[in-house]
This record gives C-alpha cells, sequence and structure tokens, in this order.
C-alpha cells in the first residue's frame, strides 16, 4: 500500500521510499523517513495534492510524489 | 594600514543567520538591523540577499541572512546558495533560528550547521507560542546537549534579542577555539566516519578536525557538489573499505542512512528537552484549514482572496497613478518648459526634456503605487502562511498546464499589470517554475493595453465592445496555456518540479516586515527601471524628432523605421507604416500606441491649449490631487466589498482618431490589430523585471521572440481566415 492511496484520517507508518534522487533527498530532508508516523490530513478540493501531518507538522505533496512512500495502516 | 587600525580599534565580526522557512529568520533580522538591512540578490541567481552592518559595543557586525532552507543538502538552490557562503566565506559565527513550536525537524538543520564547525549561537525563536501551546522546553539541556548558547527570542515583539546581541558580543571577546566540540552519531557510523578521516588527512592537511569529520560524512553521504569541489575520486573505495558494515547492516543507501542518523540526534535531543502537553488542544490553524481547505468552500475563498487582493492592489494603486500621471504630464512638464525657456534654451531641448525625459519619468514613477501595493500584499500573504494553502488549492488545475500551484497568483496579477506579476513570480522556489510562470504572463492582458481595445471596439464594433473584451482575455488564456505547453515540452523537458511544501502555522506578519519588504522593493524597481525606460524614452524621442528639423512625421526615423515594418504587417491586414510605428513605441507601453496613432493619424489633435504658468496653482492643483487621491483609494477600497465594476474610460477627445480609423482599418483588420497588440511584446519595464528577477536579458528576449509569433501567426490566421470566408469588406 502506498501513501496516496489513503483517506484523510487514516494513520499509518512509512515501510519503504521508492524513489531515487532529488525526491527523495528532499522528503528525507523533510523528516519523511522509513518508521515515521503519518497521518493523512486532507486532500486538496481538486483532489490533488493531499496534506500530511509528520513530526508534528503539516507537510503536501503531489499523490504522484505520495505514491513513492509505500506504507502500513496502523490503527 | 588603515585597514588594520580599523580592525585594532573594532573588532569586525561576521555573522550568518541560518534556520527553516518560517522560522520567523526574516522577523528577527528586520528587528535587528531595521532599515539598515540592503536588500539584493546571491550573484547570478534570483534568490534574494539581505545583509546589514552595524556597530553595537566595540564591535562592527556584519549580518548576512542566508536562504531559508530545510536542510544543506544539494536540493535547491537556496539550499547551494547557504552552503556555498558557509564553507567559502568563513562567517564567524552561525546564528541558528529556530522555531520553538517545531522544535524537531528545525534541529535537523542545526546538526546539520554543526558539522561545518563553525560556531553557532541558537536563537530558540517563536517561543511565545510554544509556550501558548503548554511546551516546556529546557534551555539548559539543549546547550548542555550540544554544547552551544540558546537564547529564547520573540522576534514579533523584539524579545531576547538583547541578551541574543549580548551572547553575541561576548563570543566576540572570548579567545577563538579552534576545535569545536563534535557531534556523535551511533557507534558503527562514527566508527567508519574516524577511518575516513584518517584515510584522508594527508592529503587534507589544512583542513583541521571539524572540517575533516565533515569532508568524511560528505563523501559517505556521497555528495556530489562537495566531492567534485575537493576533487574527490575514491569514494567507492573508500566506502568499501570503510562502510561495508554499514550498508549490510543497513537495508539502505549511504544517503539515508545519514539522513536517519541526523535525525536520530534532532529527535532524541527534542524528546529529551521538550515536554508536551499530555492532551493537546485543537489549534488556531486547524480550525481556519477546516475552513479554508474545505473540499466545497476552499476553491471559492480561495477565488474570492484572489479577487480582493487584486482589487485593493489596483484599487488602492491606481487613483495614485492618476495623479502622478496628472503632475508629471501637467505642473512639471510646464515648470520645465518654462524654466528652460527662460533660460533661452533652443525648442528641441525643451521638447526633449518635456516629452523625452519626463515623459519617461512619468512612465517608471506611475508604476510605483501599484509596486508597492502588490510587493505589500504578496508579502502579507506570504507571511500569514495562506500563500502555501493557496498553491495547495490551485496545484491540480495548474500542474495540469507543467506549473505550480503558486503560479496561480502572478498570473493573476498580469491581469492587471504585468510588472508586478513577473516580481511576484518570486514566490515559486524552483527555478523553471519561476521562469515558465514569468513567461506566459505578458498573456494576461494587462490593464495597458485597455485603450487599445477601447478605441479600436467603439470605433468597429459599438454596442458589442464587452463581448470583443472578453473574447481578447480569453485568447489571451488560451495561448498563454497553449505556450506554456509549448514551453514545457521545449526548454524545460525532462525537468520535474516537485511540491514538497510545509504548510506552516497561520501566523500574523508585523507591520514592521511588512513594510521594510515593501519599501525595498519598490525602491529597487525605481532605480533600476528609472535608468531603462529614461533611455527608451529619450530614444523614441530621437526617433520621432530625428533628422534635424524633420515636418513629415513619415520621413521621421519613427516613420522610416514604420515604413520598413510595415511589409510584415501587409499578410495580417495593417501593412501601413502608421500602425508599424504606433506598435514599436509600444515597446514603452502598450498605452502609448494609442497616442502615437492620435500623433500621427491626427496631426493637430494633441496640441494644448498654451495655459499661464502658476506655480501657486499648480502647487494647489498637487495639493488637492493628493488629498482626492488618498480619498478615492479609500473611496476604493470600500467599494471594493460592496459593487464596483471595472470601467474603462474613452477619452473624448480622441473620437477625431475614432473616425480616422475607421478609415485606415477595415472590421477584419481591426479584430487583427486587436490581438496583435494584446500578444505581440511585453513592455520594457515588464523587460526590466525580467532582468532584475533573472538576472539576464535572455528570458525577456525569448518572450519578445514568443510573443511576436504567437501575435503573427494568430492575426493571419484571423486574418486570412476572415478574408477567405468572405469578412474582408
Amino acid at each position: 500500500m502506498n501513501l496516496s492511496q489513503l483517506k484523510p484520517g487514516s494513520k499509518s507508518r512509512i515501510l519503504k521510499i521508492g524513489s531515487v534522487g532529488p525526491l527523495k533527498r528532499r522528503l528525507m530532508d523533510m523528516g519523511v523517513l522509513v518508521g515515521e508516523e503519518i497521518i493523512v490530513e486532507k486532500i486538496a478540493p481538486m483532489g490533488d495534492p493531499i496534506e500530511i501531518k509528520i513530526k508534528n507538522y503539516k507537510l503536501s505533496l503531489r499523490k504522484k510524489e505520495a505514491a513513492e512512500i509505500e506504507v502500513e495502516e496502523c490503527v | 594600514m588603515i585597514d588594520l587600525e580599523i580592525k585594532n580599534s573594532k573588532k569586525q565580526l561576521t555573522v550568518a543567520v541560518a534556520g527553516n522557512p518560517n522560522s520567523g529568520k526574516s522577523t528577527l533580522i528586520n528587528a535587528i538591523a531595521g532599515t539598515r538591512l540592503q536588500v539584493g540578490n546571491w550573484s547570478g541567481v534570483t534568490v534574494e540577499k539581505k545583509e546589514a552592518s552595524f556597530k553595537h559595543g566595540n564591535l562592527n557586525i556584519r549580518i548576512v541572512d542566508l536562504p531559508g532552507t530545510y536542510s544543506l543538502s544539494p536540493y535547491s538552490q537556496e539550499e547551494v546558495i547557504a552552503r556555498n557562503y558557509l564553507i567559502n566565506m568563513k562567517p564567524d559565527l552561525i546564528v541558528n533560528v529556530v522555531d520553538a513550536t517545531n522544535l524537531e525537524r528545525n534541529l535537523y538543520l542545526t546538526v546539520q550547521l554543526l558539522e561545518l564547525g563553525i560556531p553557532l549561537l541558537m536563537a530558540l525563536n517563536i517561543y511565545d507560542e510554544s509556550e501558548k501551546k503548554g511546551y516546556k522546553i529546557n534551555v539548559r539541556k539543549i546547550e548542555e546537549m550540544l554544547r552551544i548558547k540558546v537564547v529564547p527570542t520573540i522576534a514579533t515583539q523584539k524579545s531576547g534579542l538583547e541578551n541574543l546581541l549580548l551572547e553575541i558580543e561576548s563570543f566576540a571577546s572570548k579567545p577563538k577555539n579552534e576545535i569545536l566540540p563534535m557531534l556523535h552519531y551511533n557507534n558503527d557510523l562514527d566508527n567508519s566516519i574516524k577511518n575516513v578521516v584518517e584515510e584522508i588527512k594527508p592529503a587534507y592537511e589544512y583542513l583541521n578536525e571539524n572540517k575533516l569529520r565533515w569532508l568524511a560524512i560528505k563523501i559517505i553521504e556521497g555528495d556530489e557538489l562537495v566531492l567534485k569541489e575537493f576533487g574527490i575520486k575514491n569514494r567507492n573505495e573508500l566506502i568499501n573499505q570503510f562502510c561495508g558494515h554499514l550498508i549490510k547492516g543497513h537495508d539502505s543507501d549511504l544517503e539515508s542512512l545519514i539522513a536517519d542518523a541526523r535525525y536520530g540526534i534532532a529527535t532524541g535531543l527534542s524528546h529529551e528537552v521538550l515536554e508536551k502537553p499530555k492532551i493537546q488542544k485543537e489549534e488556531i490553524t486547524e480550525k481556519i484549514d477546516r475552513i479554508v481547505l474545505n473540499r466545497y468552500l476552499g476553491i471559492p475563498i480561495f477565488l474570492l482572496a484572489m479577487w480582493l487582493m487584486f482589487k485593493l492592489t489596483f484599487d488602492i494603486a491606481n487613483p495614485f497613478v492618476d495623479l502622478i500621471d496628472g503632475i508629471t504630464a501637467g505642473p512639471m512638464n510646464r515648470w520645465f518648459a518654462f524654466l528652460l525657456a527662460s533660460i533661452n534654451s533652443p525648442a528641441w531641448f525643451i521638447s526633449l526634456v518635456t516629452d523625452g525625459i519626463i515623459a519617461g519619468v512619468g512612465f517608471v514613477l506611475v508604476f510605483v503605487p501599484v509596486i508597492f501595493a502588490m510587493m505589500f500584499f504578496i508579502t502579507f500573504l506570504e507571511g500569514s502562511g495562506y500563500m502555501a494553502r493557496a498553491a495547495f488549492v490551485m496545484d491540480k488545475a495548474m500542474h495540469g498546464i507543467g506549473l505550480h500551484g503558486k503560479s496561480f497568483i502572478p498570473l493573476l496579477l498580469g491581469f492587471g499589470c504585468n510588472v508586478p506579476s513577473i516580481y511576484a513570480t518570486r514566490t515559486l522556489e524552483n527555478e523553471k517554475d519561476k521562469i515558465l510562470t514569468s513567461l506566459i504572463v505578458p498573456f494576461m492582458s494587462c490593464g495597458a493595453r485597455l485603450p487599445v481595445y477601447v478605441i479600436f471596439s467603439s470605433a468597429f464594433f459599438p454596442g458589442n465592445g464587452g463581448f470583443i473584451l472578453w473574447l481578447l482575455y480569453v485568447i489571451g488564456i488560451g495561448v498563454a496555456v497553449v505556450s506554456g505547453l509549448i514551453f514545457k515540452k521545449t526548454l524545460f523537458k525532462g525537468e520535474n518540479s516537485l511540491f514538497i511544501m510545509e504548510l506552516p502555522p497561520y501566523r500574523m506578519p508585523t507591520m514592521k516586515s511588512l513594510m521594510i519588504h515593501t519599501w525595498e522593493k519598490g525602491k529597487h524597481f525605481l532605480v533600476k527601471a528609472g535608468t531603462y525606460i529614461l533611455a527608451v524614452s529619450i530614444f523614441i524621442w530621437f526617433l520621432l524628432n530625428l533628422p534635424w528639423g524633420v515636418e513629415n512625421k513619415k520621413d521621421s526615423f519613427l516613420g522610416i523605421a514604420g515604413q520598413v515594418a510595415a511589409p510584415v504587417l501587409e499578410p495580417i491586414g495593417f501593412g501601413n507604416w502608421e500602425a508599424a510605428s504606433a506598435l514599436i513605441t509600444g515597446v514603452i507601453a502598450k498605452e502609448i500606441v494609442v497616442g502615437t496613432m492620435a500623433e500621427i493619424y491626427v496631426d493637430n489633435l494633441d496640441e494644448p491649449e498654451k495655459e499661464e504658468l502658476s506655480f501657486g496653482n499648480d502647487i494647489k492643483e498637487i495639493g488637492i490631487g493628493f488629498y482626492d487621491a488618498v480619498k478615492s483609494a479609500g473611496i476604493n477600497i470600500s467599494s471594493t466589498f460592496s459593487i464596483a465594476t471595472i470601467t474603462a474610460e474613452e477619452d473624448s477627445g480622441l473620437s477625431t482618431l475614432k473616425g480616422v480609423i475607421q478609415t485606415k482599418f477595415t472590421p477584419l483588420a481591426a479584430i487583427s490589430f486587436m490581438i496583435f497588440v494584446l500578444l505581440y511584446m511585453p513592455c520594457i519595464i515588464t523587460g526590466v523585471a525580467y532582468k532584475q528577477e533573472f538576472g539576464t536579458w535572455k528570458w525577456y528576449g525569448i518572450s519578445l521572440i514568443n510573443g511576436f509569433g504567437a501575435a503573427w501567426i494568430l492575426s493571419l490566421i484571423v486574418y486570412q481566415g476572415g478574408l477567405l470566408l468572405g469578412f474582408g469588406g
């Protein structure tokens, strides 16, 4: 399962970051690391991008970017 | 020698200020440096550089504001600039501004700054908000664990800044420590770093222990810029030799291993020093976002906000624009003419000064109110946190045509005036997004094109003016979309921008920050644009008045240029020298096209009546004018909230021109001409904005070619297509 498939309100943990290069580095710099917990907060009115909460702050990213982030849902 | 003496009497200290975006870094710097701030650009790039020099006690402090970054990895331009400055310019001290409400992520940058081996002082900013949230931060413990000084600050209230300066002072008075304490990651990684250090030490003897360790970390991380700079070619060998167990033990690449290690420190530290309340109450930001980013309300609210900003910008600015226009064209013109005549200047010189120079100055000045108003609102949108939301809401639509969510605002502003909208592209982080957006801005039909539309549509399509206007705006947008797509497929092929963007908490920007920013931008524009416009305005004057004593406009250089250019315009319906000449003068600003036409077609139309010169009356006029401008700006603001309609005024004096145009153009040619004026080129002031934002004339050049090409092709299709369909009459 990847981050772009989750619904608002769902909580998950990062298993793997699939992409390489600038996207991966940027995600790492923003604290999107393996093992981190993510809450999907909102989806933009037009369906993309999405807003997540990570490390206690809010981050937005496009679904295409979120699709690179493999997660498992946690309860 | 003199230099040395100054250094002895006053100690020179360079302080680099680093921090995350939205950490209140700008506010802090504004509060410390105030009007001493000098705003410019980092050389060769579009990123803003702020610095200030001032005396404090017996210190000469030079503060350099580094671009706000989340990290020092070479992901973005900002990061590379910050990094290069820290490494190459070797500041004496880093002041790291840390957002106390977002400790963990901010500390990630702190860890990277500490790796550099430059002394660091932490300003724990936004301390009030973090207290309000019920956070308890053990400041002493941060100091102990990182072995640095930490000063809590509230930049918006100027609180803690004295302490910060005291700490800087006491740092300067202490003897310099050559080797600073180093951070430790985990044992495995530390061992590998140590081994790499030992291995590279002989080759880099000039580096101290801190720098060697930093270089070793960069080698393991695989930072290509650093590897290249230090000429390190044997990274693979070093990795195989010393880091094999790291790769094996850790199922990922070394880059993320280092990032993990850094975050390990940041996370560990924030757990140690930060105590959060058990139950966190819902914050104001979440309440606002629930409405502002709501599925159904998000877009209407965004559109409303944009409409308000657009209206306010131009409503506040317009009365002042009219006032400035009136003063330069009226009293100022008269005074200079009088003054010059009284010292027996020749008529041509008076004409040069009044029609060339003063008119040129007027053209620059009229833009100032718009630039000021626009910068004020843009700064407010960014500082308040709404800009990120606007991008979030609009990104899907803008991304569809290869742009970024934040592109929407500059494009919208373009309908008022293209000049501020080129400046507004600076809110975009990615260089490619910035350039692409600014390249399609000129297709947004600005206010200066309106007089042309009004004259032509009222001459040929009375009663249908509204529809023609609407059509022209839509054509502009259409061409913008198409050319955006073409640029994306050609010039920016394969470049993909990211949309990993923080949605910062809503905050009220301080008036001081807003004012400083607005003022700096306006001042910059005045100086830069002034020079160019003046030159172009004088140049056009000469075109009109050379060769000496030219009587017939057709024989002036401008007329000759028009005759040369006319054949190019033949296939699109207006291949006469009058139209061509008018279009050439439109380079200053498109509304001039009408003025030139009037001058050429209707020879004596613009001959002003000789007025009695009276300084008293003029001063009174200016005074009343200013009062009126303030009043109508006020009325405009209030009417923004009721019903306000944009009306295009029509000068009654131009009705003669209308009559002449009707005989010179066919209706079809008139449509073709309007489309051509809409698209053909961004004015020179827009060009100056390009130059200022991107540091080169290249993009203005491309914009000119693109505009002219689009204009010609579209006008050709419309005109020739119209002829084929039998609308030629």
